[in-house]
């Protein structure tokens, strides 16, 4: 392995977050071609099969990973899994935060209809968001965290799928409405008997 | 008089402004309707014709209006979520809550899709640096039993509660320039010429010297003794004795 390729390795270790090729640039004082090489050469070398760790692209840099093979032995050594479960109203608040972060809690209860602070309370406790800023009503802002795109696999936010696609179709949406409609009639028509 | 008796004469109401409260808390009379500032009015009138004020039948009436005012504000400022709904009318109710349940629905299939990335996504672990030991939460089960000892924590609070010690001050030189030394000096200075420049007062003095002499030139003005002038600002001050002969007399 060349010279480079070594020391790429090395950052790689002992960093606890993936390191952006710019950064890997800037402290190795390696050309942008050079260093290019050094990571193939790394890819080649912790290619899936040849060692116990994985040279992955997350988040948005490089980082080494554990090899899935090890996953049992792993949770044993460490003693928990990869991640805890999350409950349907963690996920859908990490949603609305992935989406459309900077977000503050007010914001997120109005899109759920519901109080958002025993999910967010969990979130921040994960390390899935984070507090980051106050919206200019003073409530905090909430984004997600490297962690998040780390366990979702994910490169960057822009990875995300567009949300449009799940809305729903003009007919659900007209019948929805005449649904909603009756209801309210029939609602105003108890009360004002 | 009592305030009930008030009798009004307003665009919406007359008749005895206890009758008007009555009315607004059935909310018989619309309070978005009724102008306050007219209530006022007519009461101010009524205390003009009657000549006199009744300090306890004017407060009963100001706290009156003032709740009446504060009701009435939160009538006219936009509801708090929530109450947003139930004043809208019903197809207006029905296209907010439609609006809402499309959004809720939209970040509902967000998280369903986030749920199988998480599910997809290679069962790989990565490095976790732990936090230096300075930055870490504490465990109240790990810390050190002794840290919560009574006796630590009497020691800590008895070590505020001594005084220090004073500190010598006294190799500290402290200028003292007083104002009754400066008149004396300035009385004496006045003696030997009739005019003076206020530079050479002070010449070559510290700014406290230099402050307290202006005091003390102010006093001698106040006393009549002496006179003084400053032709431009930032000028030379000239300070002249003023003849003795009228102490007071002419000001």
């Amino acid at each position: 392995m060349s010279e480079l390729a070594r020391t790429v390795e090395a950052l790689l270790f002992l960093s606890s977050e993936p390191v952006s090729a710019a950064e890997l640039g800037e402290v190795t004082g390696a050309s942008e071609e050079s260093l290019e090489a050094a990571l193939s050469e790394l890819a080649d070398a912790f290619a899936p099969g040849r060692r116990g760790l994985l040279l992955r692209e997350v988040a948005g840099g490089y980082t080494l990973a554990s090899d899935p093979l090890a996953e049992d032995a792993a949770r044993e050594l460490l003693g928990r899994p990869r991640h805890s479960a999350l409950t349907p109203a963690q996920l859908e608040t990490l949603a609305i935060v992935a989406y459309l972060q900077p977000v503050s809690r007010p914001e997120l209860a109005r899109i759920r209809g519901v109080n958002a602070e025993s999910p967010v309370a969990t979130l921040l406790d994960r390390g899935l968001i984070s507090e980051g800023g106050r919206s200019e009503f003073g409530a905090v802002l909430y984004r997600t965290t490297p962690l998040f795109l780390k366990l979702f696999d994910l490169q960057a936010l822009e990875d995300l799928p567009d949300p449009a696609q799940w809305d729903a179709t003009p007919e659900e949406q007209r019948e929805l409405r005449d649904r909603l409609l009756a209801a309210g009639d029939a609602r105003a028509g108890v009360s004002a008997e | 008089m009592r305030i009930a008796e008030l009798e009004l004469d307003l665009d919406v109401f007359s008749g005895p402004f206890d009758l008007l409260l009555t009315l607004v808390l059935r909310e018989e009379v619309d309070l978005r309707e009724l102008s306050l500032a007219e209530v006022v009015v007519s009461y101010i009138d009524h205390l003009e014709a009657r000549g006199e004020l009744e300090l306890e039948a004017t407060t009963e009436f100001i706290v009156l209006v003032a709740a009446l005012l504060e009701l009435k504000s939160r009538l006219l400022l936009p509801g708090e979520e929530g109450d947003e709904l139930l004043e809208l009318e019903p197809a207006e109710a029905a296209e907010e809550l439609l609006a809402r349940m499309l959004d809720a629905r939209r970040y509902r299939s967000a998280a369903a899709h986030l749920a199988e990335l998480l599910d997809l996504a290679p069962e790989v672990r990565y490095r976790e640096a732990p936090l230096p030991p300075e930055l870490r939460r504490i465990d109240l089960a790990e810390a050190p039993l002794g840290l919560w000892d009574p006796a630590i924590l009497g020691r800590a609070l008895a070590g505020l509660l001594v005084l220090p010690p004073r500190l010598d001050l006294s190799h500290v030189l402290v200028a003292r320039v007083s104002v009754a030394e400066r008149i004396a000096l300035l009385r004496r200075l006045l003696r030997k010429a009739a005019e003076l420049s206020f530079d050479e007062v002070v010449g070559g003095a510290d700014r406290m010297t230099v402050a307290v002499t202006l005091f003390a030139l102010l006093e001698l003005y106040k006393r009549g003794e002496l006179s003084w002038e400053q032709p431009e600002s930032f000028g030379e001050i000239t300070v002249r004795a003023v003849a003795r002969a009228a102490p007071g007399g002419r000001r």
